[in-house]
């Protein structure tokens, strides 16, 4: 079984690596089911007793389960440093908001990192599924396997009438919250990004940054998620927003074939310093470090910028956020300190990765363990 | 500082009131904050749970008089953790799944406003929900309700509640519903 520590790697997991069709687009896609407990109260008026008895019948429920195909390992975040909470947010397995709470929380994740299961965040059981590129039924498909085994073990808060009980009303119904990472550099650069997210809530659909809730959206990823849960079966939900994410698409693949014919040289010289910032910045703050990524993963998109694999940007992208930072340092950085160390970082990947041919002896004094 | 108005919390709200183009300035704890109606008669920046409220139909801090029965509705109270409607609705999150129940006639027209106008659940429903059996959970409960109602000599409470057990009763032998057979 996999120890806490190598779910702190930083090495990618599998789902940011794959190779699926309009996979320089379409980043991930994710589905998530809320339910909770029947006679329980939800988390957020719990006693603690209750709270560590539904941490002990879910994490059991999956971890005695022999017929699940899936190898999960259990943590409990109480001891956790905020270093090392935080680092399971910035991959994606656990929400800014199990970090960061007071509550006893813990989490299932599976062995290759794709399923994560929080218990007692908002609600008891939070499943979590996430693929690469756009495969929004194969996630589905997943997170119905491990509510079906929750299901035979517990009893589910269900109303004939209005669905999976959930603490939020924002959630009751299906409890299905569908996403999909999106990265659009070119429809932010033409400005067509700030239409698509005033008209998106009139399709039911949200926009939000890269990690969920109330963030900002970095280096033009976007989160593309379904607002209703309830009146539409699992999955209605899924194929709506395949539809409009397909569309979404489209348009960018436009965005981005208008941008190399009608001004390919200006494009090709932004992407290209975006590249020169990451090789020789001194500073990096994790804005610019974002959006200089994103634009060279443009490049290479594009076709404009060769000889770096995509593999290096994933890499980066992972270990620029300050979880990863810290980690890596070994100690806590204020914001300055994380800026210099950043830069320092991601010019050593891209010297390691042979990008700098005509080496000009400009290596840093330390190398890092990256 | 201390919070003016219960005079025990320390004060993290300030509130300034132009009356008659005079400023006045006043300190409040989070919780007393909460409970006056002085916070909406300024521009204050708009909270989280201000604007579920507004979604729910009734502001947090309305100064119109609630109707009635919206008043009485305010002071239903969930059986299982005590939670009132009021509360639900200033937080915008249940406490508990009986919430549901105990609210169950007014959260239509709250679901309506968050989900495009659905109300009812289309999707997937755990293999265990069988409606005879929630059927009869519902008379077993009713039955104790009788059995207390009679103790107290209510007999004409306990005779509404027998005739709705009877009714249900009925729905079992009509076949309880769609899920009897699987």
């Amino acid at each position: 079984m996999k120890k806490f520590e190598d779910f702190l790697s930083e090495h990618p997991a599998q789902w940011m690596v794959g190779d699926k069709e309009h996979g320089d687009i379409i980043m991930s896609t994710r589905v998530r089911l809320a339910r909770n407990m029947e006679e329980m109260h939800f988390p957020r008026a719990a006693s603690e007793e209750d709270i560590l008895s539904v941490d002990r019948d879910v994490s059991g429920a999956i971890l005695d389960d022999e017929n699940l195909p899936y190898q999960f390992s259990h943590f409990d975040l109480s001891d956790k440093t905020v270093v090392q909470k935080q680092v399971l947010v910035e991959k994606h397995l656990i929400s800014p908001q199990l970090a960061g709470q007071n509550k006893h929380g813990s989490v299932l994740i599976s062995e290759d990192e794709s399923i994560s299961i929080m218990i007692n965040e908002e609600d008891h059981i939070r499943i979590q599924c996430i693929e690469p590129g756009l495969d929004f039924k194969e996630a589905l498909r997943r997170a119905n396997e491990i509510d079906d085994c929750l299901e035979r073990n517990l009893s589910y808060a269900f109303d004939e009438r209005f669905g999976y009980k959930t603490t939020c009303p924002t959630n009751v119904g299906t409890g299905l919250r569908a996403s999909a990472m999106l990265h659009l550099p070119a429809l932010t650069m033409t400005k067509q990004m700030r239409q698509l997210i005033t008209m998106m809530p009139r399709l039911g659909l949200v926009v939000r940054g890269m990690y969920g809730e109330g963030t900002e959206a970095t280096g033009s990823y976007y989160q593309i998620s379904n607002q209703i849960t309830l009146g539409k079966s699992e999955e209605e939900i899924v194929q709506e927003l395949e539809s409009i994410v397909l569309q979404i698409i489209n348009k960018e693949i436009e965005a981005r074939e208008a941008m190399l014919e009608y001004a390919s040289i200006a494009i090709s010289d932004r992407l290209n310093r975006s590249l020169g910032v990451l090789q020789y910045a001194r500073i990096l703050t994790s804005e610019e470090a974002a959006s200089c990524l994103s634009n060279v993963r443009l490049g290479i998109d594009l076709g404009i910028i060769q000889s770096i694999p995509n593999e290096l940007l994933n890499k980066c992208m992972l270990i620029m956020q300050p979880g990863f930072l810290q980690q890596i340092a070994g100690t806590s950085l204020k914001a300055n300190e994380r800026d210099v160390f950043r830069a320092e970082l991601i010019r050593d990947i891209f010297q390691q990765c042979g990008v700098l041919n005509n080496n000009n002896g400009d290596k840093g004094e330390d190398s890092y363990d990256v | 500082m201390i919070c003016e108005n219960c005079k025990q919390r320390p004060a993290t709200v300030t509130v300034t009131v132009n009356r008659d183009g005079e400023q006045i300035i006043k300190h409040y704890c989070d919780v007393c904050s909460g409970q006056n109606d002085f916070v909406n008669q300024e521009a204050n920046p708009t909270s989280l749970d201000q604007v579920f409220s507004s979604w729910f139909g009734m502001p947090a801090w309305s100064t119109d008089a609630p109707k009635k029965n919206e008043q009485q509705m305010n002071q239903v109270s969930c059986k299982q953790c005590g939670m009132t409607y009021h509360q639900f609705l200033r937080d915008g999150k249940f406490n508990c799944p009986s919430c549901y129940d105990a609210f169950h006639e007014e959260l239509p027209s709250i679901f309506k406003k968050i989900h495009n106008g659905a109300t009812e659940h289309t999707g997937k429903v755990p293999s265990g929900i069988n409606q005879v059996y929630q059927l009869k959970k519902q008379i077993e409960s009713l039955r104790q309700d009788m059995k207390a109602l009679v103790q107290n000599e209510q007999f004409e409470e306990a005779a509404v509640v027998r005739d709705e057990i009877r009714e249900l009763e009925n729905r079992i032998l009509e076949g309880g519903g769609s899920n009897e057979e699987v």
